[in-house]
């Protein structure tokens, strides 16, 4: 058997982050070394506290839980979570006990820049929420862009309107200039955006079936997953909900699930359309030099085999 | 979806010519598209306003006003407008596109009439409220003198019958850069005043303008034809169809303005969607058009609820688009 792909997680969790978490657990082909945390679904204290949750839920206490920044890379604090989305504890409003491990006392960013180190070209870091910790070990290590294997992130709204505003989608939002610093750094970057993760449904039927199901995880992602469907019904009158974060977890799973297109892509940092990420395939020659010339190239995902990801996810959660 | 062409719906005659202002910056497909106007009876042109982008203002006015000379029409008017964008500064003029004459290096002799005396701000203000709900305008460049007329009159914009705007990239590239389209970038203020003012506006982008070719074949066959205007229309072509194939790899050209006519008078060839449209002011990203497609009800209130919803051009008939410009053209 091949080598199993070292993966590193760094997450807000967040209803469908749980439910990545829990099919990268349940995936022989990836082996999960660590999980980070950020802010975004929830703070990033809360962000910690679930990853530790779940984990403890999986009986995987083995697995290491860094704490990232609590703030933006530019020291914003005025951060926007999304508890209308997830619940106020960022697990559907259940509020489980607290989890009886706690996090390393290494910052997520030394744990990043130690594993991609130690392992060179064989981590992989699966980025489900805004890109602070990503960007900060970029900045703090310059070997850490070389040696990771591969940065495959949930974020961005490709050609089509964001999930935030019209102009943005959450995690880029999230963290604007930090998305920009890890789209232009020359890593081996896979994006994975909205127009993407938007064609991957699970509905009230999945649902139930789920439900039926006594499997461990699948039972447990029933408990939690209300809240996620009476938002996607308010937001965008679907029965169903998008599955953003195990879609990208999948990605790295099975990169044969999606196709990807490559080009440079910059994140707008100012003004009304504040996180928008614009993607330029380099085919089109422009009279002048612009902001997107001269910068690396990075693949963005432009389709999925939706019905694929959906079966994938549903088998890995009843199978627990 | 749109409102009725000017006058025309399908290929029938109405009694009334609608009356029609041409915001320009002539410019060789500015060309192509007051000259057609021109050759429409059905159209009344109450007169031209010029503006900055593939020339400057005054070469823009030198050449509209060539231009009613050309047709035969000395009589229209043509209002000179800003010369820079409202947060002032030199404009960008892209004569690598049109030429240092805007009219693909022809150079024409100067042309015997003289500009109006008024401003075009002035001139739109005026004619919109002698005709109120009358006066339909076609925006064929930056939006500065349409901004500074919404700003002037605060009743303008409600007033104008139709606005028919050549500008933005919807979910698609820019042609100035990847984030931005020319007329907006050339002033991505006095956009945002105009996109957020009310207006009855259909907005033709250039992921729509470019699903258009006149190909070299087509061009060979213009220069054939007896259009009044195909020969003088063929040279000024040439400039423009090699800049077309050194940027774009396309051995023809692109219709922006054209089109854009097109879209005034038979919007039966194109469909529309409805949404609010912004334009970036700041950053990389200046000059980008976001349209809210409405796909999702917005829980906190953000830069586009609140404003008026616009229709874009969604898709074209491109076959039936060709047929008419081609039609148009190459009438004696």
């Amino acid at each position: 058997m091949e080598e199993r792909k070292k993966i590193i997680i760094d997450t807000d969790p967040g209803i469908d982050d749980a439910m990545a978490i829990f099919v990268a657990l349940q995936s022989p082909e990836v082996e999960v070394i660590g999980l980070t945390t950020i802010y975004g679904n929830v703070y990033t204290a809360l962000a910690t506290r679930n990853a530790l949750h779940l984990l403890e839920i999986a009986g995987r206490t083995d697995i290491p839980v860094a704490e990232g920044s609590h703030v933006t890379i530019t020291k914003g604090t005025k951060l926007r979570i999304a508890d209308f989305v997830h619940g106020t504890d960022g697990l559907g409003n259940q509020n489980f006990p607290p989890p009886e491990g706690a996090q390393i006392e290494q910052s997520a960013v030394e744990f990043l820049t130690e594993q991609v180190n130690l392992h060179p070209g064989k981590v992989t870091v699966v980025a489900l929420g805004p890109l602070t910790n990503i960007a900060l070990a970029i900045e703090s290590d310059p070997d850490f862009v070389k040696n990771v294997q591969q940065i495959i992130l949930l974020g961005g709204a490709f050609s089509v309107n964001g999930n935030v505003n019209p102009a943005a989608e959450a995690n880029i939002f999230g963290d604007p200039d930090a998305a920009d610093i890890v789209f232009t750094s020359g890593a081996d970057i896979l994006a994975i955006g909205i127009n993407v993760t938007h064609q991957v449904v699970l509905t009230d039927a999945d649902r139930d079936k789920l439900a039926e199901s006594s499997g461990k995880f699948a039972q447990y992602m029933c408990k939690i997953l209300d809240v996620y469907f009476g938002y996607h019904h308010d937001a965008y009158s679907t029965k169903g909900v998008y599955l953003h974060d195990p879609t990208t977890i999948l990605a790295a799973v099975d990169p044969s699930l999606i196709t990807y297109v490559e080009g440079s892509v910059r994140v707008q940092t100012v003004g009304i359309t504040r996180g928008l990420t614009l993607f330029y395939n380099k085919q089109k020659r422009f009279e002048e030099v612009t902001e997107w010339s001269d910068k690396p190239t990075v693949k963005v995902a432009v389709t999925v085999n939706g019905p694929a990801v959906v079966k994938l996810v549903m088998e890995r959660l009843m199978n627990s | 979806m749109a409102s009725d062409g000017v006058v025309l719906s399908g290929n029938c005659c109405s009694t009334k010519r609608g009356k029609l202002i041409i915001d320009t910056d002539p410019g060789i497909d500015d060309s192509m598209a007051i000259l057609m106007a021109f050759q429409s009876p059905e159209l009344d042109i109450v007169g031209l306003t010029t503006v900055f982008g593939n020339v400057n203002t005054e070469d823009a006015t030198h050449n509209a006003l060539l231009l009613c000379e050309i047709a035969g029409r000395s009589d229209v008017p043509v209002a000179e407008g800003s010369f820079e964008p409202l947060k002032r500064g030199k404009p960008r003029i892209a004569d690598f596109v049109h030429g240092s004459d805007g009219l693909g290096n022809i150079f024409l002799d100067p042309p015997k009439s003289g500009k109006c005396d008024k401003s075009a701000p002035e001139f739109l203000v005026d004619k919109v409220s002698e005709f109120p709900g009358e006066v339909s305008i076609l925006a064929l460049g930056p939006l500065t003198n349409i901004a500074l007329a919404i700003k002037r009159d605060s009743s303008f914009a409600s007033k104008i019958k139709r606005l028919v705007i050549l500008g933005g990239a919807f979910f698609a590239l820019g042609n100035v850069n990847p984030a931005a389209e020319a007329n907006i970038y050339g002033d991505p203020e006095a956009a945002d005043v105009v996109f957020t003012s009310g207006a009855n506006i259909d907005v033709i982008g250039i992921n729509i303008t470019t699903q258009v070719k006149l190909t070299d074949m087509h061009l060979e066959e213009l220069r054939k034809s007896s259009g009044r205007h195909a020969q003088l229309l063929c040279d000024m072509c040439k400039f423009y169809r090699d800049w077309h194939v050194k940027s774009d790899g396309v051995y023809g050209i692109f219709l922006h303005d054209p089109v854009s006519f097109v879209a005034l008078v038979r919007p039966d060839l194109f469909t529309f969607k409805k949404g609010v449209v912004r334009v970036e002011t700041q950053g990389i990203c200046v000059g980008h058009t976001i349209m809210d497609q409405g796909l999702k009800n917005w829980n906190t209130s953000n830069p586009w609820t609140e404003f008026s919803p616009v229709s874009v051009a969604w898709t074209i008939n491109i076959e039936g688009v060709l047929n008419c410009v081609n039609e148009i053209l190459m009438k004696p």
